[in-house]
């Protein structure tokens, strides 16, 4: 186990590497820079612009400036927002955090829905609740969740409820008050998002969740579990469902690293602090340390996070070993 | 594994009831506080006045910092701010401002003309990257700035240079607690997002209290505002303003209808729906007027993207011909646009100068009408022939086909650039119309000149027309259709260039405006850049706001703003 983890965490320093230097790589190759988005403004000189590309360092070969990137991430200093003139860290911290807790509610909300659906379709398939059920896996799977947003925040609108705020992270007074009024306006304010968020996401799991245990439902080892006398029961929960349980291990760990971008169009729509549209604009505008940020926690979150599905697939799935692994 | 499940249930179930917490707000009737609820679509990137370069930074300190002359929205003339009053010498080249006496900053320390002439030193640093640099420098040289004692300011110019006492409206920021960090060289990081919005200092009706990223912006009154109102009555009337920063139009009109905004500007595919439901909703929907700013066609004339080993793309010839020009501007459908674009709000648009600004702009001008049959009329008596096949050929034989690019992200661009394609391609122009990215158009545009013709938007300069001469000088360098010239490519271009001087050395309103409508006539029929049309603009706000007075220009007087009791 140490010497599989040691290995995993060392063949991270090249990935990370390359991935950060390959996006550094585009980020640079795009025509223009960060000041083009200023240059159609009639009130910006030419001289400021070449200031302005003197202050940032813009001006400087490509591998100089990854160097110095890489030099100061090694320092835990992510760079300066060529937008904002403030640290990266600053102006990612507080949002991270928000979209995070966003993020895994909603794939909570979407996990502890759709795997029980998913198991009872599956086991009732063909019936008039795989029907109904499957259709609004369909819904939610093809309705864009912008729109959705849209829609929860017009019934919001109209509702009028305290409970349900039209969008937004707080309420507008939220400093003045106490902290369990704060956790409750936080948890208002979380509700439609994550039912939008998690309505799309619950209809893909729902959809493999069912595809995965009609797989395996039907095969022989199933078959002999039902032959030895079995309950139904105890065969779809010990054994159909525990052989099921393989991708979303996987699927989770990859959830990781999408917990901090999948958000953005519904942060945007309504009105959420959080990173989606702040890396959106910074990537539009190419505030190329931003977006450099925002790509080295991406890699680090997807990296680690397929490091912890591995490790659980092993305590998941007893077929599966540290030493078979290490030798991939 | 049953039990797991079902106990995981409840605990979501519990999560979902704990929900049901009711959080007591604070009263919802932001009216009855008198405190002005308004959206903003982005972040600022900065709070200091003098860095910003951004509308959003801009916007969200426009009620924080002061300046000693204003504009005034209604009559678009210059008046009077920190400065009371300011006289010309008779020749013209030196002003001298009096400054009001007894004015305080935000945390109480007395106001005086060292702040005007801190600011001034700060803006002609060149270690602080700025844009207030460029419109007071007046000839490559800077002003000198004299202060005789604490309520004068004397600017001293190489020359009388007319657009000072619009540029001079620059936000004035506190010697007192900016000096000692300009001085240890940390001034282009101070007053950056990260500061407590306290700790800004400013002479204008707001004091920022709070920020909080991609949320809000709150401001409470100032106590020590040096306005007075008619009758000595202390302003502004308003007790305070929040800022909601709400990045998508669509959200931000949901929350207008839910009454959490007071104002709104609604898009034209909204106008009608919220004149028909004023009544009902309580709110007012004013017309503005006209868009300040201008949308229009050019084609590249510059000669190193056609000229290239010796060898001449005829499409420099079709882009400096003034008849193929003319026949392209009558193919334009303006109406169609509107109709079709704005929902009908808008208007066709024929000069350079938004008839919004009264003071500059020409009402002589004409329309290019939109008739296809005189267009190819032109055409063909220019030499441009229909060539068997349905395509329109030059002089030489060469079929006309060029690129047309806009940028990406607005929707009416792309139906405009459809719509002149379409137009022209009756005509036996072939047109490829490709949408970019604004940073890749803007490299284009600008460093490589590697395109051919462009629907493009440059936002009102203000009301001074000396703020477009970067895009009208043959040297400016966003002298869209051929940057950087050395020396004025054509007679008439010369012409703009002389007229520019001209007009910026007349101190007189009245006498400057021939020389800018010349220039107008002379963009209107050379066509450098074909204007299609001008949006027009509305304010919808909550019929309890007295003394609200939107114009094109901004908020009348917003100091006057209050809620009507009740």
């Amino acid at each position: 186990m140490a010497r599989f983890l040691i290995r995993r965490i060392l063949n991270m320093i090249p990935l990370l590497i390359g991935i950060t230097f390959l996006s550094f790589l585009v980020m640079s190759m795009v025509p223009g820079n960060f000041l083009s988005n200023l240059k159609m403004n009639p009130a910006i000189s030419p001289q400021l612009i070449k200031e302005m590309e003197a202050q940032f360092g813009l001006n400087q070969p490509l591998l100089v400036r990854y160097g110095k990137w890489l030099w100061a991430v090694l320092h835990l200093n992510l760079g300066t927002s060529l937008a904002f003139n403030v640290s990266v860290t600053s102006l990612i911290g507080s949002r991270a955090v928000n979209t995070i807790i966003l993020s895994a509610a909603s794939m909570l909300f979407a996990w502890v829905i759709a795997i029980p659906i998913g198991i009872v379709v599956a086991v009732n398939q063909n019936s008039i609740w795989d029907r109904i059920l499957s259709f609004v896996a369909f819904f939610g799977m093809s309705v864009p969740n912008f729109f959705l947003a849209f829609l929860v925040m017009y019934f919001a609108m109209k509702l009028n409820s305290p409970y349900l705020p039209v969008g937004g992270t707080y309420s507008v007074d939220y400093a003045q008050l106490d902290w369990m009024s704060k956790i409750g306006d936080r948890i208002n304010h979380l509700i439609l998002p994550v039912f939008v968020l998690g309505i799309a996401g619950m209809a893909s799991l729902m959809r493999l969740m069912r595809s995965q245990i009609l797989e395996i439902k039907n095969s022989d080892f199933v078959r002999t579990a039902r032959a030895k006398g079995l309950t139904e029961r105890t065969v779809i929960y010990k054994h159909v469902l525990r052989n099921a349980l393989n991708p979303f291990v996987t699927m989770a760990g990859y959830g990781l690293a999408d917990l901090l971008g999948g958000a953005a169009l519904v942060e945007a729509v309504m009105n959420l602090q959080g990173l989606g549209l702040l890396l959106l604009n910074a990537v539009r505008s190419l505030d190329i340390y931003l977006v450099m940020g925002s790509v080295l926690m991406g890699t680090v979150l997807l990296l680690l996070g397929n490091l912890l599905a591995d490790i659980a697939l092993v305590a998941v799935d007893p077929r599966v070993d540290f030493s078979s692994m290490g030798s991939q | 594994m049953a039990r797991w499940w079902r106990s995981f249930v409840v605990a979501a179930l519990t999560v979902l009831v704990a929900c049901g917490c009711r959080v007591e707000h604070a009263s919802d009737n932001h009216a009855r506080q008198q405190i002005f609820y308004q959206a903003s679509l982005g972040d600022p990137r900065t709070f200091n006045p003098i860095l910003s370069t951004d509308s959003s930074s801009n916007e969200a300190v426009s009620d924080v910092f002061d300046s000693i002359v204003r504009m005034n929205e209604l009559t678009m003339l210059p008046e009077p701010g920190l400065a009371e009053s300011w006289d010309i010498a008779p020749d013209q080249k030196s002003i001298t401002f009096h400054l009001r006496r007894g004015i305080k900053w935000s945390d109480g320390a007395p106001f005086s003309s060292h702040d005007v002439a801190f600011t001034m030193q700060v803006i002609y640093d060149k270690r602080v990257p700025n844009s207030m640099r460029s419109i007071l420098t007046i000839d490559g040289k800077p002003m000198e700035v004299e202060t005789p004692d604490d309520y004068t300011v004397v600017m001293r110019l190489p020359r009388p240079f007319a657009p000072l006492l619009y540029s001079i409206g620059t936000s004035i920021i506190p010697a007192h607690i900016l000096e000692p960090v300009y001085k240890a060289e940390h001034f282009n990081q101070a007053w950056n997002i990260n500061t407590p919005p306290r700790d800004l200092v400013g002479l204008a009706q707001f004091v920022m209290t709070r920020y909080v990223q991609s949320q809000l912006l709150q401001y409470a009154d100032n106590p020590n505002f040096w306005m007075r109102d008619e009758s000595g009555g202390p302003l502004p009337r308003l007790r305070g303003q929040t800022t909601l920063i709400v990045s998508d139009l669509n959200a931000e009109y949901l929350k207008f209808l839910a009454g959490q905004l007071d104002v709104y500007n609604p898009r034209p595919e909204e106008v009608v729906s919220l004149k028909e439901r004023a009544k009902e909703l309580n709110v007012t929907v004013a017309g503005n007027g006209v868009d300040t700013g201008e949308l229009f066609f050019s084609f590249n004339r510059n000669p190193t993207h056609y000229v290239v080993n010796g060898h001449r793309d005829p499409k420099l010839d079709w882009f400096t011909d003034s008849n193929f020009l003319r026949a392209i501007a009558h193919a334009i459908d303006k109406q169609g646009m509107i109709n079709l674009c704005f929902h009908g709000l808008a208007v066709p648009a024929y000069g350079m100068v938004s008839p919004a600004n009264k003071l500059f702009y020409d009402p002589n001008l004409t329309d290019y009408e939109y008739d296809l049959k005189k267009s190819a009329g032109m055409l063909e008596a220019a030499g441009y022939h229909m060539a068997p096949g349905g395509v329109r050929v030059d002089p030489h034989g060469n079929p006309i086909v060029f690129n047309l690019m806009t940028n990406t992200g607005v929707p009416v661009r792309d139906q405009m650039c459809a719509m002149f394609k379409q137009d022209l391609a009756t005509l036996g122009i072939k047109v490829n119309y490709r949408p970019l990215e604004f940073t890749t158009m803007v490299e284009k545009l600008d460093s490589n000149f590697d395109w051919d013709c462009v629907l493009i938007g440059f936002g009102g300069g203000g009301v001074e027309p000396n703020n477009g001469a970067n895009v009208l000088r043959s040297s400016g360098d966003l002298h869209i259709w051929y940057p950087d010239q050395k020396t004025p490519a054509t007679p008439w271009e010369a012409e703009i260039d002389k007229l520019l001087e001209q007009g910026t050395a007349e101190m007189d309103v009245q006498k400057r405006v021939p020389y800018y409508w010349r220039i107008q006539e002379i963009i209107h029929d050379q066509l450098p850049v074909m204007e299609t049309v001008r949006q027009l603009r509305f304010t919808a706000y909550r019929n309890t706001l007295k003394n609200f007075q939107p114009t094109v220009w901004g908020v009348y007087h917003r100091e006057y703003i209050e809620f009507t009791p009740g």
